[in-house]
């Protein structure tokens, strides 16, 4: 098990050293000048040539990339071109509301998207069942920032409950910050939530249809129970896989839903560094995001040896 | 003679679909004997798992069980409630599957799949209640101090299995297939029944596990005194296993009978199709005989005898309802040949070398 979590996490590190790579020639291959842009049309082309020496900008591009992997060797994700703030700084600035609406989001999501598959599976074609498919495939239907503008305009206008814009760091209270992330969080997670739900439904729906439900019903087991311990976990398996592939479309959610509700997150310093061609920004905020992604995959990938016995990452190899 | 252990009569079991009702069992009568290994044998779609099901009362809704009778040890199963049939499931009459692998949960320990059973079906006084048992399934574990873990390894032991200690531990997929089978039946024998139902329980294996997985079945009849309901498409398997047989065809029993009986004697048409189709060591023909035709579709019988159309020595009475008659004693068959008004020229039709000469079906 550890032999293949380090494996695992070798692999990982190829992956972000890739995605890095990539990320580094794209900046660089769109058109814009950092230095015009910081600098405007107006500059002497003395002062552009100082900036870009200043910066390092004019040396040839292997020596530009060297530098930037040996720094990002050693976890050092450089400054930003235009105000000098160390990358990582930044991240971990605008990392705090984005992660804490992801997750708020997620958490909310599961929690009523999986009961409501279950039971929506148990009560297949009755009207349970109809009234939450109904509402899963309007929450699949509707984009997360749009849901985010309605939340706004239902919500906070009308009741003038919760707060519309910005977000309050928990150091500033628990309650302020919790009142500030609950409506995106609800935003990104309504559309997740929906494909989950329905996955939960059909899931269930299989596993219902399996032998052995049939061998636990045959032991004169009560129905509450052979759905709870024969059921529940086979189809939470194929869900998990689902969930956690979609980590990433949440997290794109949020960066949009993020710009509805005024949120100086992830997604708004990414855009904006791209606008301004800050290319170490953008290259920072992308390889956390390729970290956040592959540590994800790992850790459902570890999930799955609790729920699938079947599933036993040893030494002796996959089975 | 005993008591029946089970006495089925006259049971009907109709599947209703949109726009249109299968009969997938059409009135038929058995009853089994305390200690008997009975055989219900026929081919796919007979109808034979759907009998055994319906005694248990697991069919989808959609299923529509009538019977005159259907008695276990004396007490009337068609009017149990839900809650009195879940007691009797599992406990008094337990059932084996056909496929191992996918009849065991593949996330459960094997242990306790077997423990389960005892606890909610044994003596040994431990909580069944929908909490304790999910502490146990998805925090403590099943403790193997426990009185329901200690029985399951005994059964697994009693089964044949090696290091059952160990193995109580495994997950279904770590086994190999002989050994799963072991586990269904120890399963099966958990809340220490009085009938198990056997759905084909040795189709998935091969031959010489099949022959292990048959002697231990009997060994335990003899152990324990259960009655076995033993379901198959296997003559081999009937003739090695069952005391009495009765032979199914498209949801109708043809023919009833002591297994030497039936071997040596057959007197059905369909019965003598089949044992003429089985291959023989002795055999110098190319070809295997085979039963033409195929079995009717059960949404739309003909009225009459279901073997009509394939039958060589169908006449003209195979329309009218079967009846049965009782050739010998406890030897009862289903067939308008056994009438005492048949035409003359199909007189011979009983003799083993018979080939019929005017022609064929004449209606």
């Amino acid at each position: 098990m550890r032999r293949y979590i380090a494996k695992r996490l070798l692999h990982s590190l190829v992956v972000v050293w890739i995605v890095a790579t990539v990320v580094f020639a794209v900046v660089r291959a769109i058109p814009g000048d950092p230095v015009q842009l910081m600098l405007g049309g107006d500059a002497t082309q003395e002062a552009r040539e100082q900036l870009r020496t200043q910066l390092g900008l004019d040396e040839p591009i292997y020596v530009q990339y060297a530098r930037w992997m040996g720094r990002l060797a050693q976890g050092d994700l450089g400054e930003s071109l235009s105000t000098g703030v160390p990358v990582l700084e930044l991240l971990i600035q605008v990392g705090q509301p984005t992660v804490s609406i992801g997750l708020l989001g997620m958490l909310i999501a599961l929690s009523i998207a999986i009961p409501a598959g279950l039971i929506s599976a148990l009560h297949q074609y009755e009207w349970d069942d109809y009234v939450a498919t109904f509402i899963a495939f309007l929450g699949i239907s509707m984009p997360g920032f749009w849901v985010g503008i309605l939340l706004i305009v239902f919500i906070s206008q009308r009741f003038e409950f919760l707060p519309a814009f910005g977000y309050v760091g928990p150091g500033e209270g628990i309650r302020a910050w919790f009142s500030h992330i609950i409506l995106p969080a609800i935003a990104v997670g309504v559309p997740y939530g929906g494909i989950i739900m329905r996955m939960m439904r059909s899931s269930m729906l299989e596993v219902m249809n399996e032998d052995y439900m049939r061998t636990a019903r045959a032991k004169g087991l009560s129905p509450q129970l052979i759905v709870m311990k024969h059921a529940f976990q086979n189809a939470l398996i194929p869900v998990v896989t689902i969930a956690g592939i979609l980590l990433g479309t949440l997290l794109g959610g949020v960066v949009a839903v993020e710009i509805v509700f005024g949120i100086q997150g992830l997604g708004r310093l990414l855009i904006n560094s791209v606008h301004q061609r800050d290319f170490p920004v953008v290259q920072g905020s992308i390889v956390i995001i390729a970290v956040i992604f592959v540590l994800t995959n790992l850790l459902v990938d570890l999930l799955y040896t609790v729920l699938n016995p079947k599933i036993k990452y040893g030494d002796g190899g996959e089975s | 003679m005993s008591n029946p252990m089970l006495e089925i009569e006259n049971l009907h079991v109709e599947f209703e679909t949109e726009d249109e009702s299968v009969q997938a069992v059409d009135g038929i009568s058995f009853e089994i004997h305390p200690g008997e290994v009975y055989g219900i044998v026929g081919e796919s779609g007979s109808g034979k798992s759907v009998t055994a099901l319906s005694i248990m009362a697991l069919l989808d809704s959609n299923a529509n069980v009538t019977a005159d009778r259907v008695r276990f040890d004396g007490t009337d199963l068609l009017s149990k409630t839900d809650s009195e049939m879940r007691s009797i499931r599992g406990g008094e009459i337990s059932m084996i599957f056909q496929d191992p692998m996918n009849s065991l949960n593949p996330v459960i320990t094997v242990g306790e799949q077997i423990a389960e059973v005892v606890r909610h079906h044994g003596d040994v006084n431990e909580s069944t209640n929908l909490v304790q048992e999910m502490r146990r399934k998805y925090v403590t574990g099943t403790s193997a101090d426990s009185a329901s873990w200690r029985r399951a390894v005994e059964l697994l032991e009693t089964v044949g299995i090696p290091d059952p200690e160990t193995r109580a531990q495994e997950y279904p997929h770590q086994l190999s297939g002989g050994m799963r089978q072991r586990v269904m039946i120890a399963q099966a024998l958990a809340g220490d029944p009085s009938l198990i139902l056997a759905d084909e329980p040795t189709t998935a294996l091969d031959v010489s596990i099949e022959a292990q997985i048959l002697n231990q079945l009997l060994d335990l009849r003899d152990e324990f005194g259960v009655s076995v309901l033993l379901i198959t498409h296997d003559l081999g398997v009937v003739r090695e296993t069952c005391d009495r047989v009765a032979v199914m065809y498209a949801g109708e029993l043809m023919e009833k009978a002591a297994v030497e009986e039936l071997f040596e004697d057959p007197q059905h048409p369909y019965t003598r199709g089949l044992m003429q189709s089985i291959p023989r060591l002795t055999d110098d023909r190319e070809m295997l005989d085979v039963i033409e035709g195929s079995v009717p579709n059960l949404a739309a019988k003909p009225p009459g005898c279901p073997f009509q159309d394939r039958c060589a020595w169908a006449f003209e009475a195979c329309t009218q309802p079967l009846e049965e008659h009782e050739v010998d004693p406890g030897h009862d068959v289903a067939c308008h040949l056994h009438r005492e008004d048949i035409p003359e020229e199909l007189g011979e039709w009983n003799s083993p070398t018979a080939v019929r000469t005017d022609g064929g079906d004449d209606r």
